[in-house]
């Protein structure tokens, strides 16, 4: 195992310095799969991204299309740049002070890193489901109608009232609405005025989950969704995952190969030092995938 | 861990056998714990030493009754199911204390036996308890774990006490006969000697028996008595006195007993060390609380006499006024008070106290209203005339009187009201059973909407608007109908729970639509009739009855009886699944709002009584705009110079109004920078700059602020000192201490919630407004407290910018606004003028000797302290709110 780390750590640095035995073989595999489309007409296209902390290169010439109403998961050692990767997808990175991000990613074509992009309106169509369940400290019901009310999408309060322009009602079928999408609805339907921090771990990361829906994403986003969860917890989020690839595009980080496989339609593989090693239908990857590389990695003969 | 950790010892200590070792132990431990505390009060001079016979037993009844009186009222209350009941604790405290009050009693009859003795023995005895422990430690008589020796520490310790003890003796018992040093060293060797050479047991017992027997010697045969001091030969030049020595040893002598009675009982060793540093420590913070609360007493009783002359108020408006601290001493002692440890039992006795003083007050009040007996409480007390002293006779009064001051009844209702409204009053879900929701929803709100137009087109336009009559016929008759509409409302609401089949839950369940709207609606239709009326100028009556608030109290008699059916309803539906749950709460709810209803019906009452001035009395009890309530030092508007009291009610207003204006300076323009600096800008030059500047604003002293605000502000507000000056001025020193604690609590939010909602496309600002302010507000309100308790006492500064003010009578904020056609266009003169202030008050009396009374500065300081704690008092309760918002429990 340490001997496989090794070995695609000489390999990561030795690309750097120009291309050698291993690195060849990397640029080998690229070109096997670089023009490979997952769709004609893809929700995400990702071309030679490249994001940098401070001097620090975390994402390298990574280039991918995300086909629509799928499941995407990505995969890779811990450090290999997968969050990061996640997070240019949003823009969430603009928040990193020290990061800064080359290339391009384009949403339905429309290129997200232009200079008219409406970060409001992207974080609205693209939202994010965190590794940690953050739910706000406030009531149930106020979480998950949070991002609809900050949009002006649900009036309240007197003035709304006396003006005949109260949502109140739309908005309490949004909540139910947003909770059932969630599969959390049974279990807080009783207490939806309660503070969020009252539920457990595995129904506040739920409630983040309805919380995001509400506000009607096309694609979203979850990183690690499940690490802090226990088995029936994670079931219940995978079943969410699965059904919501109906309705939209999901990409998911994992650290579980068994999840990626059971949930994904297609998967993406880091390796250290943010370069995408093989991406394709999660099948082939699992089964038949063309890196010795990859297919240690998902064997688990190392990482 | 720790609460665990405790218990554990807890357990450890009372599973051992008790034998004759241990139960002496704790009796010793126990006995000087109260030692220590009666050396503290001596000290303070809450008791003299001299205190002998009857006198002793005062205080003692004094402290027992009001003890007792607490368990009394927690057994009441456990009987009638409000407060958990804290059973064998405070069964035995109660015992315990009886049994002290009939020792004392008995002891303190027997002539010659003071203070002084009774503190001296109890020393006496422990060291005599302490010094047989370690003898029977030694030789095996117990199980102990010592270790070799107590310990260099100990050692130093000890001799350092040994060199005092033998300079005081050498003065106290020869007469500073021998050579000082010699003395001194000498009983200091032997003692580190003593403690460090022989084995624990002995060595951290024998040299405290030693000690503590000596200073029992010397307090209980009175070689030192209050007359005593320690530089004879000059007397009152520096040096203690007799009583302060005594008060010393007591408390020294207690401290060591304790701490080695508390050693031995817990075998020595480690444990033994661990348990007598907690003994010491708990002392010490008794010590800390002596010290606060004394300050605070020494300022109310010298300025209680002054501060209550002529004192008289109605014993129900006394009632009214006493009710909302009732049910917040009920909240505060029926809150579970943890682990069934003695610590718990202390902190149940503490919590019960409150309720103990409210409800004897409240007691008492009833038991004047039923006999009919005014309450009359002579007092006598001194004040200067003319540079010379004179008694003066005054009373405080309480009449049984039967009139309730109608805005006096509303203040705490409208408090009730407004806060159960506020959490389950909304509209929203109103008539969901009703095929047509919304129609049922916009007639009631419709109804109250169409009365208030109604009432306001009335008022503007006089009795006959473009010529209609609607003053007469047609506001008389708008009048009885909506008053008879929200009579048939508030009985359609109790029908709710009345009418259908099933058990009552069941119908309250399925009927909860009845009660809501009933309520809200006829809260709504009596609102607009109460407004109506007299805009109208007739008072509809029926058969001789007021039709208002005949109607107001029958609604009134609604929402308590729906409250009370669904409580009953409540009471017999189980736990067990999750339908009945639900049941209950939505019981909880009706409740809420039949107390809500209610509470707002009697609101409507006192507001129909205040606006017509017309009386209502109904079985003997008269509503009327007046109530008894006479307090001369705090409502009367001046003091005049001669013996005659007054009041300082323009200094109590000016301060209120300062506090209030510059805190409304201050908050906003802190907490905004705070977001700033945190949240835009960047972290560098400019914000160490800011960071760096504010905290040495803060530490400025104040009267450097005071001459800023004379050389800066004066000049620009009309060059003459005033009300708005010293605002802006305090509101300069609140502003950094508000800065600095807002940009650390806005700080400490976490950024995952700045992330989560940055994710969900919403922007920096909002995020700050929803999310990162409401989560920073306790840590925000925690400096704002700080920083009022600072500028509401301050002096020099108001002695520069405040002006010397001769007003009469208090500021008129409020109604000193005035419009204008030119800029500024807000004029308030109330605010250019000069004013009073408590802390400026307190100063002119005392030092400058303005009235030349010493009482009246005293009790000008006491009510300056109370103003400040209220500030204090509503701070808390205001973060407790917000803080109770952001947890889950
Ligand atoms: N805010 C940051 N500033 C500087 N470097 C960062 C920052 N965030 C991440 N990095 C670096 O970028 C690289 C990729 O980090 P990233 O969080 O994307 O990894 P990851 O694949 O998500 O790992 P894990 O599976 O452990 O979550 C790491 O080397 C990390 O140290
Ligand atoms: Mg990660």
């Amino acid at each position: 195992m340490s001997n496989a780390i090794s070995e695609i750590e000489t390999a990561g640095t030795d690309e750097t310095g120009g291309l050698t035995t291993s690195g060849e073989r990397a640029e080998e595999i690229q070109s096997e799969w670089t023009d490979y489309r997952l769709s004609a007409d893809p929700k995400l296209s990702v071309e030679n991204l490249n994001v940098y902390y401070g001097d620090e290169r975390a994402i390298r010439d990574v280039s991918m299309d995300i086909p629509e109403n799928s499941v995407t998961a990505l995969i890779g050692p811990s450090g290999c740049g997968k969050s990061t990767f996640l997070r240019s997808l949003n823009r969430m990175n603009d928040r990193i002070s020290s990061a800064r991000v080359e290339g391009s990613v384009k949403l339905d074509g429309t290129e997200v890193y232009g200079p008219n992009t409406n970060l409001v309106e992207l974080r609205k169509r693209v939202g994010m489901v965190f590794q940690a369940p953050n739910p706000f400290p406030k009531p149930i019901r106020d979480n998950v109608a949070y991002g609809p009310r900050k949009h002006g999408e649900l009036n309240r309060g007197l003035v709304a009232r006396l003006l005949g322009r109260d949502d109140s009602e739309a908005e309490r079928e949004l909540v139910e609405r947003s909770l059932k999408q969630a599969a959390l609805f049974e279990e807080v339907k009783d207490r939806l005025d309660d503070n969020a921090l009252g539920l457990s771990g595995g129904q506040q990361q739920r409630l983040c989950i309805a919380r995001c829906l509400a506000v009607d994403p096309e694609v979203i986003l979850m990183d690690e969704p499940a690490s802090a969860l226990d088995p029936i917890a994670t079931a219940k989020i995978e079943d969410l995952i699965e059904e919501l690839a109906e309705e939209y595009t999901v990409v998911v980080v994992t650290h579980n190969m068994q999840q990626a496989a059971r949930i994904s339609d297609q998967t993406a593989v880091f390796l250290t030092g943010g370069e995408l090693v093989e991406y394709d239908d999660t099948e082939t990857i699992f089964e038949n995938p063309a890196s010795q590389r990859v297919e240690d990695y998902v064997t688990g003969k190392f990482g | 861990m720790s609460e665990a950790y405790v218990h554990d010892r807890e357990t450890a200590l009372v599973s051992d056998e008790l034998g004759a070792y241990d139960r002496a132990l704790d009796g010793a431990i126990a006995v000087a714990a109260l030692n220590f505390v009666l050396g503290l009060a001596t000290l303070v001079g809450a008791l003299g030493p001299e205190t002998s016979g009857v006198a002793l037993t005062d205080v003692m009844l004094a402290v027992s009754a009001a003890g007792v009186g607490g368990v009394g009222l927690v057994a009441a209350c456990a009987v009638l199911n409000v407060v958990e009941i804290p059973s064998r604790r405070i069964r035995g405290l109660g015992v315990g204390l009886v049994g002290g009050v009939i020792l004392l009693t008995v002891f303190s009859t027997v002539p010659g036996v003071d203070m002084q003795t009774l503190m001296g023995v109890v020393l006496l005895f422990d060291g005599l308890a302490v010094g047989f422990a370690g003898i029977a430690s030694r030789a095996g008589l117990v199980d102990t774990e010592p270790n070799a020796s107590a310990g260099a520490l100990a050692g130093l310790l000890f001799g350092a006490i040994g060199f005092v003890l033998g300079i005081a003796l050498n003065g106290i018992v020869f007469g500073g006969t021998l050579p000082v040093v010699v003395v001194g060293t000498g009983l200091a060797v032997m003692l580190a000697a003593a403690t460090v050479l022989p084995r624990e047991d002995l060595g951290s017992t024998l040299p405290v028996a030693l000690v503590v027997s000596l200073l029992g010697l010397v307090v209980a045969s009175s070689v030192v008595d209050p007359g005593w001091s320690s530089i004879p030969a000059e007397p009152m030049n520096g040096g203690l006195t007799g009583s302060v020595v005594v008060s010393l040893f007591v408390m020294l002598g207690s401290l060591l007993a304790g701490w080695a009675a508390a050693k031995s009982r817990a075998r020595y060793g480690a444990r033994g060390r661990q348990y007598g540093s907690f003994l010491v420590i708990y002392l010490n913070a008794a010590m800390t609380v002596v010290v606060m609360v004394s300050i605070v007493a020494f300022v109310t009783v010298r300025g209680l006499d002054y501060t209550v002359h002529g004192f008289t108020i109605g014993a129900l408006s006394g009632l009214v006024v006493l009710s909302p601290f009732l049910v917040a001493a009920l909240a505060y002692a029926r809150r579970p008070a943890g682990a069934a440890d003695w610590h718990g039992g202390v902190r149940e006795t503490v919590r019960v106290l409150p309720l103990a003083v409210v409800g004897a007050v409240a007691a008492l009040l009833v038991s004047l209203v039923v006999r009919g007996e005014p309450f009359v409480h002579q007092f006598t007390y001194t004040i200067m005339e003319n540079r010379q002293e004179r008694t003066l006779e005054t009373a405080l009064t309480v009449t049984p009187e039967l009139t309730v001051g109608t805005l006096v009844v509303a203040t705490p209702s409208v408090v009730l009201f407004a806060y159960f409204f506020r959490k389950y009053g909304s509209l929203a879900g109103v008539g969901r059973t009703f095929d047509r929701q919304p129609t049922v929803q916009r007639a009631l709100g419709g109804s109250v909407a169409a009365t208030v137009v109604l009432a306001v087109v009335l008022l503007l336009g006089g009795s006959q608007p473009f010529g209609l009559g609607l003053g007469g016929t047609l506001g008389f008759g708008a009048v009885v109908i909506t008053s008879a509409a929200a009579c048939v409302l508030s009985l359609v609401a109790v029908s709710g729970l009345l009418a259908g089949n099933g058990s009552r839950a069941r119908r309250a369940r399925h009927n909860a639509q009845f009660v809501k709207v009933g309520l809200f609606g006829a809260l709504g239709l009596l609102a607009g009739a109460v407004v109506l009326q007299p805009t109208t100028g007739t008072t509809p009556s029926i058969a001789g009855l007021d039709l208002l608030p005949a109607s107001a109290i029958l609604a009134t008699v609604a929402g308590l009886s729906v409250a009370a059916l669904a409580t009953m309803a409540r009471r017999a539906t189980g736990t067990s699944d999750a339908e009945q749950r639900l049941t209950r709460r939505l019981l909880a709810e009706e409740i809420r709002l039949g107390l809500a209803g209610a509470t707002g019906f009697v609101v409507l009452l006192a507001g129909h009584v205040a606006t017509t001035d017309a009386p209502f009395s109904v079985a003997g009890l008269t509503l009327s705009d007046g109530g008894t309530l006479s307090w001369p030092m705090v409502l009367f508007s001046s003091i005049p110079l001669g013996a005659e009291p007054g009041g300082i009610l323009p200094a109590v207003v000016g301060t209120v109004w300062i506090v209030v204006g510059a805190s409304l300076f201050a908050i906003p323009l802190g907490v905004g920078a705070a977001v700033f600096l945190t949240e835009y800008a960047e972290r560098g030059r400019f914000t160490a700059l800011v960071e760096i500047t504010t905290n040495a604003l803060w530490s400025t002293p104040s009267v450097v602020f005071g001459l800023f605000g004379a050389a800066f502000l004066l000049p620009r507000l009309g060059d003459t000192p005033s009300l708005m000056a010293a605002m802006i001025t305090l509101g300069f020193m609140l502003l950094p201490l508000v800065l600095i604690t807002a940009r650390e609590a806005i700080k400490s939010v976490p950024n995952e919630y700045r992330d989560a909602s940055a994710a969900l496309g919403v922007n920096k600002w909002e995020t700050v407004r929803s999310v990162v302010l409401p989560a920073a507000v306790p840590g925000v309100i925690t400096g704002v407290i700080l920083g009022v308790g600072r500028i509401a006492g301050e002096t020099a500064p108001l002695i520069l910018v405040l002006g010397v003010g001769d007003a009469g009578q208090p500021v008129d904020v409020l109604g000193g606004f005035r419009l204008m056609a030119s800029p500024p266009f807000v004029y308030n003169e109330a605010l250019l003028e000069a004013s009073k202030a408590l802390p400026k008050q307190v100063w002119a009396v005392i030092a400058a000797g303005v009235s030349g009374s010493p009482s009246k500065g005293w009790s000008t300081a006491l009510l300056l302290l109370t103003v400040v704690l209220s500030f204090y008092l509503i701070g808390i309760l205001t973060r407790r709110h917000f803080r109770r918002k952001l947890d889950y429990e």
